[in-house]
C-alpha cells in the first residue's frame, strides 16, 4: 500500500479516535496540542492503530510519536518490518 | 553563622549513580556514619560519642506488647497472646534480635500465658515479669520461674511526692532499695523502671539513686545485677544534640553509662510517642549508649503508644547492614493477624498499612513500570510480602492501570504488558470520574471485574476458568 493510503487511514482512526472532523487532521496536526489528544487518548490511539494495521508497536517509540505525518512514517515502517501489507 | 561560599561542579554522567552502597533494595535503606564521632557537649565538657559501634555491640529490641501495650486496649486472648508470642520469635530469628518480652503476673490467665509461651520452647524472646515495687509481689516472679522482673521506680517528683506521696526523696530512695533487696533474696534480677525520667531532677535524685543501685549491684552475682530502664513516661525525650537535660537522651544515657557506671547492656529505653518523637528517640538511645530499646507491635501502647517493635526492627538491620537472622516477613503475619483479633491499622502506616506502599498518581505508576525502586522503598515484596501496588483513580491513568493489571497476575519481565494492551480498562476508570462523576476510589474488585470483561484473552491466559 502506497503512503498516501496508509495516511488516509490513518486520518481516519484519529478522527474516529479523538471525535475530530477529518478535514482539520493534517501531516502537520499535532495529537496534543492540534488536535487535543490526553493522556489516555494518545495511548488508544496507538491501540487502534495496531487494530486498523494489524501491528504491534512498541509501546515508548509509538507513543512517542506526535503527529500524523510522524504516524505515517513510523507505521509504514512498521508494517515493512512485520511483513504486513498496509 | 558565617556563610561560606563554595563552587559546586557539576559531575556529568551518563550512567545513573543509584548509591547501592546505601540503597541496597534488598534491604532497607542502610544507615551510614562517618568516620568520626559525634561530639555533645556534657557539663561544659565536649565528650565524644562513636554510633558506628553500634555494628559491634550487642543492640537488641525488647518488647512490652503484653504489658504497655494491652494498657491500651481490651486483655488480648490467652491463645491470642501465644500465637503472637510465637510470631514474634520467627521474627527476632535465632540470634534474639527481640530478645525479651515481658508479662503481668497478677491473674490466672496472666500465669497460663507465660506457661503456655514458654511451653514453645523458643530461647527468644526471653520471658520476664512486670510488678510494682511491692516486696511481696516477688512471690509472683519466684512461683513463676523467671529470673528477671520489672518494676516501678519512679523518678521525677510529679510521681515521688504527687502520686506516690513520699516525704521526701531519701523515704522514696529507701523504700525501692527495699525492694531491690527483696529481690537479690529472691535471686531475681530486678529491671528498675525509672519512671518519668525526662522529667526528674537528674542530679538531685536520679544519679544518686542509680548510684546506689550500682553499690547494692555489687554485693550479687553478675547476672543478678540491676537493670536500668529509662522511662520516657510522657514522651517528653527530645535526640537533638545540645537539647538540656532532663529531656535529652544522650545525656540521660551517658550520665548513666558513664557517670554511673551503667554497662550498655543492661540499660533499655522505654519511649512513648506523645510528640511524634518516639521512634527516632529509641534509635537515638541505641546510637549514644544504651543496647536495648523496649518496643510494642505496630506501636500500640498507652495513649499514644511506645516505639513500634517493626521500626525498631528495619532501623536494626539499616545499623548493622545485614539481617541478622531476623525474618521480616513475620511481620506482615503479625499485622494481619493483629487485623484479625480487632486491631485497627491505618492504611498509611509504614510497613503495614494496606497504602504503605500503594501509590495512586499516574506519573508515580509510570516510575513503578520503569523500574519499581523509583517508588518503592526497598523489595518489599521479598521483605514484607507486599509487592508496590496502585490504587486506581483519575489520576492513575494508564501506567497505574498496567500496574495494577501486571500486579494482578504476577507478570515480571518479558511476560509484562504494555499500557497499549490495557487502554479498554483505562478508559473506563477515566469515564467512572468523567462521565459518571465518581469521587471514590475504584476498588480491586471492581477492577478485577472490569479486566475479566475487556481483557477475556488475557483472562483466560492467566486465570483460565476460575475467578
Amino acid at each position: 500500500m502506497q503512503q498516501p493510503q496508509v495516511q488516509q487511514r490513518i486520518v481516519n482512526v484519529v478522527s474516529r479516535v479523538l471525535e475530530v472532523d477529518p478535514k482539520t487532521v493534517e501531516l502537520e496536526s499535532n495529537f496534543a496540542s492540534d488536535l487535543g489528544a490526553e493522556s489516555i487518548q494518545s495511548v488508544e490511539l496507538v491501540a487502534a492503530f495496531e487494530e486498523e494495521f494489524g501491528i504491534e508497536m512498541d509501546e515508548e517509540a509509538a507513543l512517542s510519536v506526535d503527529t500524523v505525518g510522524g504516524a505515517t512514517d513510523y507505521i509504514s515502517q512498521i508494517c515493512r518490518e512485520q511483513g504486513v501489507e498496509a | 553563622m558565617t556563610t561560606i561560599a563554595k563552587p559546586h561542579l557539576l559531575v556529568n554522567a551518563a550512567e545513573p549513580n543509584l548509591l547501592e552502597d546505601t540503597f541496597d533494595y534488598s534491604l532497607p535503606p542502610l544507615i551510614k556514619f562517618e568516620n568520626h564521632p559525634i561530639t555533645e557537649i556534657i557539663d561544659g565538657v565536649p565528650v565524644e560519642f562513636d554510633p558506628s559501634t553500634v555494628k559491634s555491640r550487642d543492640i537488641v529490641i525488647t518488647d512490652t506488647t503484653f504489658r504497655d501495650g494491652q494498657q491500651a486496649r481490651p486483655p488480648y486472648t490467652v491463645d491470642q497472646m501465644v500465637r503472637i508470642y510465637d510470631l514474634l520469635s520467627k521474627l527476632g530469628g535465632p540470634q534474639g534480635v527481640v530478645r525479651q518480652t515481658e508479662f503481668f503476673l497478677y491473674t490466672k490467665n496472666d500465669r497460663e500465658t507465660l506457661d503456655r509461651c514458654r511451653a514453645l520452647g523458643h530461647q527468644y524472646p526471653e520471658c520476664t515479669g512486670w510488678i510494682r515495687a511491692v516486696k511481696g509481689d516477688f512471690r509472683l516472679v519466684k512461683e513463676a520461674g523467671l529470673q528477671e522482673t520489672g518494676m516501678l521506680t519512679s523518678s521525677s517528683d510529679y510521681h515521688i511526692f504527687q502520686k506516690l506521696k513520699f516525704k521526701n526523696r531519701q523515704e522514696c530512695m529507701d523504700s525501692y532499695c527495699e525492694v531491690v533487696d527483696a529481690a537479690f533474696e529472691a535471686g531475681i534480677r530486678p529491671r528498675c523502671h525509672l519512671e518519668d525520667l525526662t522529667r526528674a531532677d537528674i542530679d538531685g535524685f536520679v544519679l544518686p539513686f542509680v548510684d546506689r543501685l550500682m553499690e547494692m549491684s555489687r554485693q550479687v552475682p553478675q547476672e543478678q545485677s540491676v537493670k536500668i530502664r529509662l522511662c520516657d513516661t510522657m514522651g517528653f525525650g527530645i535526640s537533638y544534640p545540645g537539647a538540656e537535660l532532663p529531656r535529652s537522651i544522650p545525656k540521660l544515657v551517658y550520665k548513666l553509662n558513664r557517670e554511673c557506671g551503667v554497662p550498655s547492656d543492661r540499660l533499655e529505653w522505654h519511649g512513648h510517642n506523645d510528640f511524634h518523637k518516639v521512634h527516632v528517640n529509641g534509635a537515638t538511645a541505641w546510637l549514644y549508649g544504651c543496647d536495648a530499646v523496649n518496643t510494642t507491635l505496630f506501636g500500640f501502647g498507652e495513649r499514644t503508644g511506645n516505639p513500634p517493635l517493626e521500626g525498631s526492627i528495619f532501623e536494626f538491620i539499616a545499623l548493622k547492614g545485614e539481617m541478622c537472622g531476623i525474618d521480616t516477613t513475620a511481620i506482615r503475619e503479625l499485622a494481619e493477624y493483629m487485623r484479625s483479633i480487632g486491631l485497627p491499622i491505618p492504611d498509611n502506616y509504614p510497613f503495614v498499612g494496606k497504602a504503605f506502599n500503594t501509590t495512586r498518581a499516574g506519573i508515580h505508576a509510570g516510575g513503578l513500570r520503569q523500574d519499581e525502586r523509583i517508588y518503592n522503598i526497598m523489595d518489599t515484596s521479598s521483605l514484607l510480602g507486599s509487592p508496590p501496588r496502585v490504587s486506581l483513580t483519575d489520576k492513575s491513568g494508564a501506567d497505574g492501570v498496567a500496574v495494577w493489571v501486571n500486579e494482578f497476575f504476577g507478570l515480571t519481565g518479558d511476560q509484562r504488558i504494555s499500557k497499549i494492551k490495557i487502554h479498554k480498562v483505562a478508559r473506563w476508570v477515566m469515564d467512572q470520574y468523567e462521565k459518571n462523576g465518581r469521587l471514590t476510589a475504584i476498588s480491586d474488585e471492581e477492577v478485577e471485574i472490569k479486566v475479566k470483561e475487556l481483557m477475556p484473552d488475557l483472562w483466560q491466559k492467566y486465570k483460565g476458568n476460575g475467578s
